[in-house]
């Protein structure tokens, strides 16, 4: 009885938040899980007879989520997923609401949830998903998750006591250490050859130890933050070996990358139309759940390589000539991974525009913008522009990382700022937008308001 | 003259919260004075082994902050030597803690700390989370952001760093921040603390300059980006 008021009361609320022209993203969910709040367990257990996948981390959940979705597509699988952002327990449960009659049953046969850190627990503990993914876990917007270390125990309690394979990032030492003491054997992808562009000024690497005894990894190489080959000088940790594994890289650049994945049953060339190292592990890990529903490697290779960036995630808008592309920033290591990818090779001459909001769903503490390495493009040659309700933090963090301040333009208003940076791109030239999540909502829709392109709405 | 010697206690272990910020600051603002830095970084089973003219230490997570508590306390002769000598300190939330007599973990485990600070930490289940301004006599109007659980209380005869305004501190209760005894400083301010405070970033420097040449005033810089993003800081909720 319940249950189906909190149904109806959700999808009343869904028309009503679509009368008034909004996208009803988490509202149905909230209303739902206010009036049952089991609801989510309920929903789970009579829908996806061929099971749920979690994909979750600090970074990459919403573009490892959509290679997954798109290779699932491309199989014809049946399911469902939610967009990106709705990813706490009120978005998933309006995504399967949205997707289901009054009774709360869902015709897709499986669903794909991308799910915020902080609620792995609960939501895991309802849906009880066949596979879980963890991309990688970093520091991220501390007043919002609270401690790195606690995440991470919070998730293998989570995981102890369900019957779920785990797909772990092997080059991230803490993610890794999720697999002890589990019934179920994880799977393990990761990077075995990388010899391109490296952060000098990283201070990221938060678990750099042996979450067993303390004692400090040794690494053979370092990637960037904690990822890349390590081994403990006291304990048998160390690096699993991955079962999805890249071992061969032939090129990476800012727009794409080629490189060998060597599994238990090919090894085989992927081309990717996505910039950088990081969407390398989102593909790693993309390809590692795919496998894992038994879908052929060749097929997961065909359709990596027609993946496209994510929402707001290194997608590339056209305005006129010019070009804007928007990468989201959030936290040190991820900056980090943009500023390795884009601002750091020469010859540094597109023209970028720094958004930083300090808002909820930004984190209001903005001093992670001191552990991002603004040292290693203290040189750059290209218009620099900061906006976003931290302007000046930002502006605070390049001078001190060695910019000249009077060559930093401040802006605090975001519109007026894409209208100084548009002003700087030359015909044909790509400039970058670097904002956080709720500057990049804002970025985005402003920039589909002045172009008169349809920028698609919060999906993918 | 020689180069100022900074000390930076487990660097490795104690940076949460954009902590390099406060050394990035302190090394800017000296070279645009022309004083020369050296950076040290000093972490567990390595000796304090010279006289350093500044020492900082930052924030950690509960795990760090628990590996390296024994350890300190193998420097802590050091460390108080250096203060006696008016060495500046500059010590951030769960360094503040540690530098104080003791703390009291949520799990009730006591971590001793080196009792350089005249006060004590208990953590408590009550998150203390967001912007905070606070009213220093020495160094007017600082602000910054704080996040942590543990409550300290000052013991008799110490000074609070400043009275709170917006935030908390301390604790909820007492309306009084962090610590400043002598030349050592204790904050529960992060964001980093120093960039957007750069009074006390140049008091640091002073009185490291101080400890060579005793009649040294530190002058002034162009602080308008400083006292705008901190200005910023002030109204944010």
């Amino acid at each position: 009885m319940r249950k189906s008021i909190a149904i109806n009361s959700a999808k009343l609320a869904r028309l009503a938040v679509s009368a008034v022209g909004h996208e009803g993203t988490s509202l149905p969910g909230l209303v739902a899980e206010k009036i049952d709040p089991g609801l989510l367990a309920k929903l789970a257990k009579n829908n996806f007879s061929k099971g749920v996948i979690v994909v979750t981390g600090t970074n990459g959940k919403t573009t490892a989520s959509k290679m997954i979705a798109d290779v699932m597509q491309s199989q014809g699988i049946s399911f469902i997923r939610n967009q990106a952002g709705s990813n706490m327990p009120r978005g998933i449960i309006t995504t399967i609401l949205q997707n289901s009659d009054s009774k709360g049953r869902c015709e897709a046969d499986m669903a794909l949830f991308e799910v915020d850190e902080a609620y792995v627990p609960a939501i895991c503990l309802q849906l009880k998903p066949k596979i879980v993914t963890v991309t990688n876990l970093f520091r991220d917007q501390l007043d919002r998750y609270g401690e790195l270390d606690s995440i991470a125990t919070s998730f293998k309690k989570a995981f102890s006591s369900l019957d779920t394979t785990l797909i772990l990032n092997a080059d991230d030492p803490l993610v890794a250490s999720l697999a002890s003491g589990l019934s179920k054997k994880p799977v393990f992808f990761g990077v075995s050859d990388y010899t391109g562009e490296t952060i000098e000024n990283d201070n990221t690497a938060d678990s750099i130890f042996d979450s067993e005894n303390g004692e400090k990894l040794q690494y053979l190489q370092r990637y960037f933050g904690h990822i890349g080959i390590y081994t403990s000088k006291v304990s048998k940790f160390k690096r699993p070996t991955p079962n999805v594994e890249l071992v061969k890289m032939h090129k990476l650049s800012k727009s794409s990358s080629n490189f060998d994945v060597k599994t238990s049953t090919l090894t085989q060339n992927i081309q990717l139309k996505l910039p950088g190292l990081y969407n390398i592990y989102n593909s790693l890990a993309a390809y590692a759940v795919c496998k894992s529903i038994n879908i052929e490697d060749k097929a997961i290779a065909s359709s990596l390589a027609s993946s496209k960036p994510a929402f707001g995630r290194g997608e590339e808008l056209p305005f006129g000539k010019k070009r804007l592309q928007i990468m989201l920033i959030k936290n040190p290591t991820g900056f980090n991974q943009i500023i390795q990818t884009f601002l750091k090779p020469k010859p540094q001459t597109n023209p970028v525009l720094f958004c930083i909001n300090d808002n909820i769903a930004d984190g209001r503490d903005v001093s992670w913008l001191w552990d991002s390495a603004l040292e290693d493009i203290a040189g750059y040659q290209g218009k620099v522009i900061v906006s976003g309700t931290r302007a000046y933090d930002m502006a605070l963090r390049l001078k001190y990382a060695g910019f000249k301040t009077a060559k930093i333009v401040i802006e605090p208003d975001i519109e007026q700022a894409i209208q100084k940076l548009l002003g700087s791109i030359k015909s044909g030239q790509l400039g970058y937008i670097l904002p956080t999540y709720t500057a990049m909502l804002k970025a985005r829709s402003i920039i589909s308001q002045k172009s008169g392109h349809l920028v698609k709405g919060i999906s993918q | 003259m020689k180069p100022l010697k900074i000390l930076h206690l487990y660097p490795d272990r104690m940076n949460i919260y954009g902590d390099f910020g406060n050394i990035i600051c302190l090394t800017q603002r000296m070279k645009a004075r022309g004083i020369k830095s050296q950076y040290f970084s000093r972490s567990i089973g390595e000796e304090i082994d010279q006289d350093f003219d500044i020492v900082f230490m930052g924030g950690g997570q509960d795990k760090g902050q628990a590996s390296i508590a024994q350890d300190l306390q193998l420097k802590s002769r050091a460390l108080h030597e250096h203060h006696m000598r008016n060495v500046p300190m500059l010590t951030i939330c769960g360094a503040y803690q540690l530098f104080g007599k003791y703390f009291i973990t949520a799990e009730g485990e006591e971590l001793p700390g080196i009792g350089i600070f005249n006060a004590v930490t208990k953590a408590t289940d009550f998150r203390m989370i967001g912007n905070i301004v606070i009213k220093s006599d020495v160094f007017g109007e600082l602000v910054g952001f704080e996040n942590h659980s543990g409550v300290t209380e000052l013991l008799e005869g110490s000074n609070p760093l400043g009275s709170v305004i917006k935030g908390f501190g301390n604790s909820k209760d007492s309306k009084t921040e962090g610590i400043l005894q002598g030349s050592a400083i204790g904050t529960y301010l992060h964001g980093s603390f120093l960039p957007k405070n750069p009074t006390v970033a140049d008091f640091i420097i002073e009185q490291a300059v101080r400890l060579s040449q005793p009649e040294y005033s530190i002058g002034e810089l162009d602080d308008w980006l400083e006292n705008e993003a901190s200005k910023i800081a002030k109204n944010r909720s």
